[in-house]
């Protein structure tokens, strides 16, 4: 799946915890330098963001109209 | 191991857990009274016995698992952490269970000085609690629908104690208070401003989450906590200024809100990318239909409020909103939350190298449905009560208590499996470390 923010998609809105925790950290071990990834979810995850932010990636988060929130991971 | 890292924050099992076990015996304490009382408790939603039970499902139950739930998952669903929560929960679990026997004895007594003594541990408590929360909460943006729902809710909590406080000295020592209007708002701000709002604020982030279904549209989620707040307060406004219209209006607002949240959260459940349905599924489903009902008695009364005096009406709507739709909601989200976090914490002990057990070898799926079918039988069974009171009040509160003493042991194996499999995995590490 790709979209017009970057190629690199997690569409996690329909798997149960922590599927998508495992799959958005397997996505940014593969990442390049400088790349960024997409991680679609219908809640916030919190707990993601702390270990993002321990980890020292930036991120993104957008809410669109159908209740999906777009985050928008660093390298 | 990366994934490990998000579970370290969370808080330790025992804080949320003694709220879980202890909330389905006030249940049972709720049934046994109606069981005790008989057919009497049935005779208006003003008897004491009525007033107790209640209160012993509304606090002793219902709250219990809020706050014991909320302890637990400010950190996940709002990044918010409270300090100490192993000492927060352990005082609030006390103040709450205390609490809510002084009120229930209080109010079947009416002894005044047992009322003024619920009152305090009740308003202290929660006011230890309120401050806690809105500590973590100060600095969390509103990022989220359901970081709004959670503040907009505490705000209610706040009001209905306050309310609650009030009526319950009022009643005490006789003040001259409109009784009954002061009390269907307090139950205004505490099924619909407390328990409603955090609710949907929590049903956000559950329905899909564990049922995978779409999320709910944003717009409606971000406005709904809101709503129900103004209505709220338009409420009160009617009470403080004697504008009878005004409040009818306010209940009819609330009442169609929350016909739209649960019609919506139902349209959501028909998505589902789930194929079987579980029992936290079922138990949503009755929920939502039985609060439906009950919503819509709550709109008849608003638009011909003679409807209120018509028998078993209020009851009626207690019943189906309490024991049919929160009681509901709250079990089936009791269903996915203590395995999860039984399965959350062994598969943290076990530092990836040994695995935690399946979610359903902690409980499973046929034990659960049996007991929602048993509260399915009590809440028909306390339906039907409010028409035949000689016949069946009896029985209905001995199912009552029954399936909810069932609730109970479904959680107490849970936790009794838990503490066998972390026993296996400490012992599979100590095998693993004398083997190197």
């Amino acid at each position: 799946m790709t979209h017009p923010k970057t190629p690199h998609v997690v569409d996690a809105r329909y798997m149960e915890p922590p599927e998508p925790f495992v799959a958005t950290m397997e996505m940014l071990d593969r990442l390049k330098d400088g790349e960024k990834m997409l991680l679609l979810l219908f809640r916030e995850p919190h707990p993601l963001y702390k270990v993002l932010r321990q980890n020292g990636h930036d991120y993104e988060t957008e809410l669109l109209p159908d209740g999906t929130f777009e985050i928008l991971i660093s390298r | 191991m990366q994934a490990m890292l998000a579970f370290e924050n969370a808080p330790p099992f025992a804080a949320p857990l003694r709220f879980f076990l202890t909330a389905p015996l006030f249940a049972v304490l709720a049934g046994l009274l109606v069981a005790y009382e008989g057919p009497d408790i049935f005779a208006s939603r003003w008897t004491p016995g009525a007033l107790a039970a209640t209160h012993l499902i509304t606090i002793g139950f219902m709250l219990q698992v809020m706050l014991g739930a909320l302890i637990q998952i400010l950190p996940v669903v709002a990044g918010a952490n409270l300090k100490r929560p192993l000492a927060v929960a352990r005082s609030v679990h006390v103040g709450l269970s205390v609490g809510v026997l002084l009120l229930a004895a209080g109010l079947l007594s009416g002894t005044p000085t047992v009322l003024g003594s619920a009152a305090l541990v009740l308003t202290l408590t929660v006011l230890l609690f309120l401050v806690v929360t809105i500590m973590a909460l100060i600095d969390v943006p509103t990022t989220s629908p359901t970081i709004r729902g959670i503040k907009f809710a505490l705000f209610s909590l706040a009001g209905v104690v306050g309310l609650g406080v009030v009526l319950a000295l009022g009643l005490a020592y006789g003040w001259p208070l409109p009784l009954m209007a002061l009390a269907d708002l307090h139950a205004g701000w505490g099924l619909g401003g407390w328990a409603g709002v955090l609710l949907a604020a929590m049903a956000y982030v559950v329905v899909p989450m564990f049922q995978l279904t779409p999320g709910y549209p944003a717009r409606a989620s971000w406005w709904f906590p809101l709503f129900m707040l103004l209505m709220l307060l338009l409420w009160s406004l009617a009470i403080l200024a004697d504008w009878p219209l005004l409040a009818r209006l306010a209940q009819l607002g609330a009442a169609l809100a929350g016909i739209a949240f649960a019609g919506l959260t139902l349209r959501l459940q028909g998505k589902r990318r789930r194929a079987r349905p579980d029992a936290t599924y079922r138990y949503w489903q009755l929920g939502l239909i039985a609060s439906i009902f009950a919503l819509f008695l709550l709109s008849t009364v608003a638009v011909w409020p003679a409807a209120a005096d018509i028998d078993g009406w209020s009851l009626a709507f207690g019943v189906l909103l309490v024991a049919g739709g929160f009681l509901p909601f709250i079990t089936g989200m009791l269903y996915k939350i203590v395995p999860f976090l039984s399965w959350m914490h062994l598969q943290s002990s076990g530092q990836a190298k040994v695995p935690a057990p399946a979610m359903n070898k902690i409980l499973s799926e046929a034990e659960m449905h049996r007991q929602m079918l048993a509260h399915a039988a009590a809440l028909a069974l306390l339906l039907a009560a409010i028409f035949f009171p000689v016949w069946l009040a009896r029985p209905a509160g001995l199912a009552f208590a029954v399936a909810n003493g069932w609730l109970w042991w479904n959680l107490a194996c849970a936790i009794r499996r838990y503490r066998g499999h972390l026993a296996d995995i400490e012992a599979a590490l100590a095998a693993r470390l004398a083997a190197q």
